[in-house]
């Protein structure tokens, strides 16, 4: 039996050279040391030997199991520092074109869009939409454009073909309406902004006949064209991150009165270090949109007593300030869907 | 408007030192709202021209046009080779450019030989000088003009600045230069120097003017002018009105051009001998009467235009255009001069409908002078018809109608403070208001005051419109930056709708599309393939479409998507993946009424609202080209997008009769979302699937068809549920594939129904810790994973592979009881989902 234990051990260490894995491994601690192993044989043969016999037949089993097991350790811990030896001296090249889920982009004018709202809602504006298709009495009539007056023409204007009386129906041509939509819903204090899309029947390098404007309205008692200033240089601020000044012109636009053109101070000057700023064109000053005191006949067709009431408007092309803010040369690649454009905004 | 800075500036009573610079006019104009959009040098050059006199003139030796000129500069003679024709005889003067000058166009003069004969010098056109539009021969020049005189101390104002302001339509008084000047002495605190005029001593023919539409005209003097000689106008008017952009015709019709930019007020001159009974009737057309213009155009009148008529016949629209039969030519010789007053409204309304515009129309329906500016003008012209043309004012009449009473305003100067936020004194008020023509009565420094607007300002119609005059003058410069605070703090929550866009639109973003923004509207032909029964008479139509192309408004987000893709096909960009959110417009199938809408209140929103198109907000996708890309990606993406708003998605089969006409039959479904557990209703949100071939035709996708779209519509979308942290099972589940063999028609999502529904029935009696399916209120715990088509699998059929998930609540299921229970589940749901024609099988 000794002889049986000494050849098992002889042929084990034989094998466990030859082994070169984890399975193969323990497939021969299995042949060995396993329910059905040999060593374990060997070990049920004791209770056939003598009591004497026994005592040093199960030692030296004992010792032989010990020493099976330390060598299949041995082994074991070998072949982990051989796996981790080849393991590390694996060399992967990971300047090579990197996998990476496709990511996908918001168009300029949407994260323009949010940008803005989101800095208004912070000054405490509610967001307020209205209808692309409009009715003239609000787009036009409400906001005192006197009908058959040559202001009408201000603004190129997109009919809509009549469908059975609908009316004098218009694509609206700015977001204004929204301002007669929101008085007509809420009574004052009302301090709101009214982004979307607008259509104007005109088109060149310029004007689209579609474009996006954001409208200001805020009415209480006692406001102000100063308080008009103020807030314009605290949205500047908010926006860019820095108050620029603001310059306000005196122009003309039905719904307001007094009604002014707003400049912003150009808050690009200086993006392209030692040239002429090209946004501005060196003139220090962007033109912003227009602005006003809300007309008391717009106050009066909503039904809100101007003697009472106050309030200003100002409005702003959403296209404008991407333009600048991305500077897009031409207005219409925002609208032809060129993957090429589309993509360079990952917003 | 053009507005000449020489000619401007000499209006303004100041001394020639102090005088503004063009630039300097032009920040003036700006800051008080007449914005300037540019400023050209004119006349740059001219200072070099002389008077030249012919002293000989000799044929060229060698070419039968060109003459050889003997012409003395002043100082010496000098030979000039001329091409012209119409060289004025010896002793006539001539514009002349010596060696050396450089003419406006940028052509330097030097010493040439011309045919072998040398030539010092050049004899210029007008528009070689760019004085004129007359390249028909040289410039001809008085005789009485000293030779060897500088050009320009002969002709002053014609070294020159033209500043383009922007007039905006409430601004009739500032389309000619006197009423800019008034603003700019306003401004300057100055006087008008206006031209120093006399009312011809004539006697009142009444029979002249008759007015029978006094609605329609206010005011209307007519002059008979006689003696008239009509010829060219002097060189300082043709280069003014050249200036200005107009071309000279002749010295009557000139004249009443000058005056037209001068005082604002369009003039007209009839040739009188033209005029049946030599007198004019203000009345309506009949309706179809003849009208011949005198541009040349002929148009067929409206009983709503109004005519200036002779005894029989229209010779003028009023307002717009005179008549080419009574035009004023050579060979005419007594004039009747018109200067009216015009309702505004009508004649826009007349140029619009014979799409006729003129510098007349556009100043008459913003609104001109009613007042003294009308006697004024007419003064001025006939002035200059005596200076000028040798006419001699013979007899006037003038006939009345209605014109619109000047508005008496109630102005108190603390509603400024109260508006603009900043003071402006009595006094500065004052001075503002009498400086633009404003009456003030009883003018105390504490107001408030009763002002009577000026005729020349018909814009100037209540406290407002004065607080604006008071803002243009005084500027905005020194205007505070000055917060109110807010009295109500506004509504912080966003609006719901809103917010759900905003999420659909990054969670698509998020699938990695990338977001298109395109034209709302789009051709009729390009929605042609997605309108279903009756979809044609939906369809939203400009009545003024800029091209046929973008002449209706969008009824589906897919067509602009298809755009995209051909721009990008077309430039080699690919694969595209892109989605838009965005309104589609269609008319309701039943339309409000609109009753009488008063213009001058808004109506209410109901009556409005119902009168409009809907406008449904829709999000497309559209995947092409890519190799990953296929119906099922495209599904993807929606779900993925609809899961991450945190709804459950569900897709399904349309039924036969459900589908959607423009997606490939057999390759499309629709897509729906629940909110709460899986036995809620689905709310059907939208569609997806492989574009149908017929809705690509006429569309270029170099070769590569497929297109696989999905849309959701937002408007059905409900409001966003409240996620909820979900258990956490503390046993592992258990896990059973199955393998079935089905045929085509039934869809994989009928297959876990039926499972589920099995399972349910199953479990739904049994009291204990039971197994049941690992479901989670989300997914009811099986897995669609493949499925198999080929060999083994009889045509029309397939094998789908399906993994069920077991759990108890609170211990480890035994291999048999799971064993069992799917054994129960597959048996029972196989026999739910099998029909005679349709086998389910276990493989
Ligand atoms: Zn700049």
């Amino acid at each position: 039996m000794l002889v049986r234990l000494q050849a098992e051990q002889e042929r084990l260490l034989a094998a466990l050279a030859e082994v070169a894995d984890e399975d193969a491994l323990y497939q021969l601690q299995v042949a060995y040391l396993g329910k059905k192993g040999s060593i374990t044989a060997l070990s049920k043969e004791l209770g056939r030997v003598s009591p004497d016999e026994r005592k040093r037949l199960g030692a030296e089993l004992n010792r032989a199991k010990a020493a099976i097991t330390e060598a299949l350790e041995g082994r074991r811990e070998a072949l982990l520092a051989e796996a981790r030896a080849r393991d590390l001296a694996r060399v992967e090249d990971l300047t090579m074109p990197p996998r990476r889920p496709p990511f996908g982009t918001l168009h300029p004018l949407t994260i323009a869009r949010r940008a803005l709202i989101q800095t208004f809602r912070r000054m405490g504006f509610d967001v307020a939409e209205g209808p692309h298709v409009e009715h003239a009495n609000y787009n036009f009539d409400a906001l005192n454009f006197q009908p058959d007056h040559p202001a009408r023409d201000m603004q190129d204007t997109f009919g809509v073909r009549d469908r059975r009386g609908a009316g004098d129906l218009v694509l609206r041509t700015h977001t204004s309406p929204v301002q007669i939509r929101a008085m007509l819903q809420r009574t004052p204090p009302v301090r709101i902004i009214a982004p979307g899309t607008v259509f104007r029947c005109d088109d060149d390098a310029t004007h689209s006949p579609m474009f996006h404007q954001i409208e200001g309205l805020y009415v209480d008692r006692g406001v102000t064209m100063a308080d008009l200033k103020a807030t314009m240089i605290q949205f500047t601020a908010a926006f860019f991150g820095r108050a620029l000044d603001i310059r306000l012109r005196p122009s003309y636009f039905p719904f307001v009165e007094p009604g002014a053109e707003l400049d912003m101070q150009c808050p690009f000057c200086g993006r392209a270090r030692g040239q002429t700023c090209s946004v501005c064109k060196g003139a220090g000053w962007i033109e912003l949109g227009g602005s006003g005191m809300v007309h008391p006949a717009v106050f009066e067709a909503v039904g809100v007593d101007p003697e009472v009431y106050t309030g200003w408007a100002f409005g702003f092309g959403i296209d404008r300030m991407a333009m600048l803010m991305y500077q897009i040369p031409d207005l219409r690649q925002m609208f032809d869907g060129d993957i090429r454009f589309l993509q360079s905004f990952p917003g | 408007m053009r507005i000449s800075w020489q000619w401007l500036t000499s209006l303004l009573d100041l001394p020639e030192a102090a005088r503004p610079s063009a630039e300097g006019l032009a920040a003036i104009l700006t800051s008080v709202g007449l914005e300037v959009d540019g400023i050209e040098r004119v006349g740059e050059g001219v200072q070099a021209i002389i008077v030249g006199e012919i002293r000989g003139k000799e044929p060229h030796p060698r070419a039968d046009r060109l003459t050889v000129v003997a012409l003395f500069d002043g100082a010496e003679t000098l030979q000039v080779v001329c091409g012209a024709q119409n060289l004025p005889p010896v002793g006539g003067k001539v514009a002349f450019a010596p060696v050396g000058a450089r003419l406006p166009n940028g052509m330097e003069i030097g010493a040439r030989e011309v045919r072998g004969v040398a030539s010092n010098g050049m004899i210029c056109s007008e528009t070689e000088l760019d004085i004129g539009t007359d390249d028909d021969g040289i410039l001809i020049l008085p005789e009485s003009w000293p030779a060897g005189a500088r050009l320009c101390d002969q002709v002053p104002g014609i070294v020159d600045a033209i500043l383009e302001i922007g007039v905006t339509p409430n601004r009739p008084d500032a389309l000619g230069h006197v009423g800019v000047a008034r603003d700019v002495a306003v401004k300057l605190q100055c006087g008008l120097r206006l031209p120093e005029l006399r009312a011809p001593e004539v006697p009142t023919e009444p029979s002249l003017v008759t007015i029978d539409a006094p609605a329609r005209c206010g005011r209307y003097l007519g002059f008979v002018v006689d003696g008239v000689e009509v010829g060219p106008s002097p060189l300082w008017m043709r280069v003014r009105l050249h200036r200005l952009g107009l071309r000279a015709i002749n010295n009557c019709v000139d004249i009443t051009n000058f005056v037209l930019f001068e005082q604002g007020q369009p003039l007209h001159a009839f040739d009188r001998r033209r005029l049946a009974e030599g007198r004019v009737v203000v009345r309506m057309a009949g309706a179809s009467e003849p009208f011949d213009a005198l541009d040349g155009s002929k148009h067929e009148l409206s009983a709503d235009d109004l005519v200036i008529a002779d005894a029989s016949i229209p010779q003028a629209l009023a307002g717009v255009m005179g008549g080419a039969r009574s035009m004023v030519e050579a060979g005419t010789s007594e004039l009747l001069l018109e200067v009216a007053w015009f309702q505004p409204s009508g004649i826009r309304a007349s140029a619009r409908r014979h799409a006729l515009s003129s510098d007349s129309s556009y100043r008459f329906e913003r609104g001109v002078d009613h007042g003294e500016g009308l006697d004024r003008a007419a003064l001025r012209a006939l002035q200059l018809l005596g200076e000028l043309a040798g006419g001699t004012c013979r007899a006037k009449a003038e006939g009345r109608g209605e014109v619109p009473a000047r508005p008496r305003i109630v102005l108190r100067l603390a509603r400024v403070h109260h508006l603009l936020g900043m003071p402006v004194g009595p006094a500065e008020a004052l001075r503002i208001l009498q400086g633009l023509g404003v009456e003030v009565e009883h003018a105390e420094p504490v107001t408030p005051w009763t002002c009577v607007a000026p005729s020349h300002r018909p814009d100037l119609q209540r406290e407002v419109d004065l607080i604006e005059e008071l803002m243009r003058f005084h500027g905005l410069d020194d205007l505070p930056a000055e917060a109110t605070v807010p009295s109500a703090p506004a509504d912080e929550r966003p609006d719901p709708r809103a917010d759900l866009r905003d999420r659909l639109t990054d969670a698509l973003r998020e699938v990695g599309l990338h977001e298109l923004v395109a034209y709302a509207f789009t051709h009729p032909d390009k929605l042609r393939p997605f309108l279903g029964p009756g979809g044609e008479a939906a369809i939203v139509h400009l009545q003024n479409p800029l091209r046929v192309p973008l002449s209706v408004m969008r009824t589906h987000l897919i067509p602009d998507l298809l755009d995209a893709l051909e721009v990008n096909v077309a430039r080699h960009s690919h694969p595209l993946r892109l989605f838009q959110v965005g309104r589609v417009y269609a008319w309701r199938s039943e339309v409000g009424e609109a009753g009488a809408i008063d213009p001058r209140r808004a109506a209410d929103l109901e009556v409005i609202d119902a009168l409009l198109p809907e406008e449904r907000e829709e999000a497309a996708i559209l995947l092409h080209g890519g190799e990953a890309e296929d119906a099922r990606a495209a599904v993807g993406a929606l779900v993925h997008a609809l899961a991450r708003l945190g709804y459950q998605p569900r897709v399904e089969p349309f039924a036969a009769d459900a589908r959607v006409a423009f997606l490939h039959p057999g390759v499309q479904a629709r897509i729906g979302v629940r909110v709460d557990d899986p036995s809620a209703p689905v709310a059907w949100v939208g569609y997806a699937g492989e574009l149908h071939p017929d809705a690509l035709v006429g569309r270029e996708l170099g070769g590569r068809g497929r297109a696989y779209v999905g849309v959701i519509d937002l408007g059905k979308l409900p409001p966003r549920p409240t996620p909820i942290a979900s258990d956490r099972p503390r046993f592992p589940a258990t896990s059973r594939d199955l393998s079935l063999e089905i045929p085509l028609g039934i869809a994989a999502s009928a297959v876990v129904d039926a499972l589920a529904l099995a399972a349910a029935g199953l479990c739904a009696d049994v009291t204990g810790d039971r197994p049941r399916l690992a479901g989670d209120g989300i997914s009811p715990g099986i897995e669609v994973v493949e499925e198999y088509r080929g060999q083994g699998v009889a045509e029309g059929r397939r094998a789908l592979l399906l993994r069920l998930h077991y759990r108890a609540e609170e211990r480890t299921l035994t291999d048999a009881e799971v064993q069992e229970l799917h054994q129960a589940i597959v048996a029972s749901a196989c026999g739910g989902l099998s029909r005679p024609d349709a086998e389910v099988r276990v493989r």
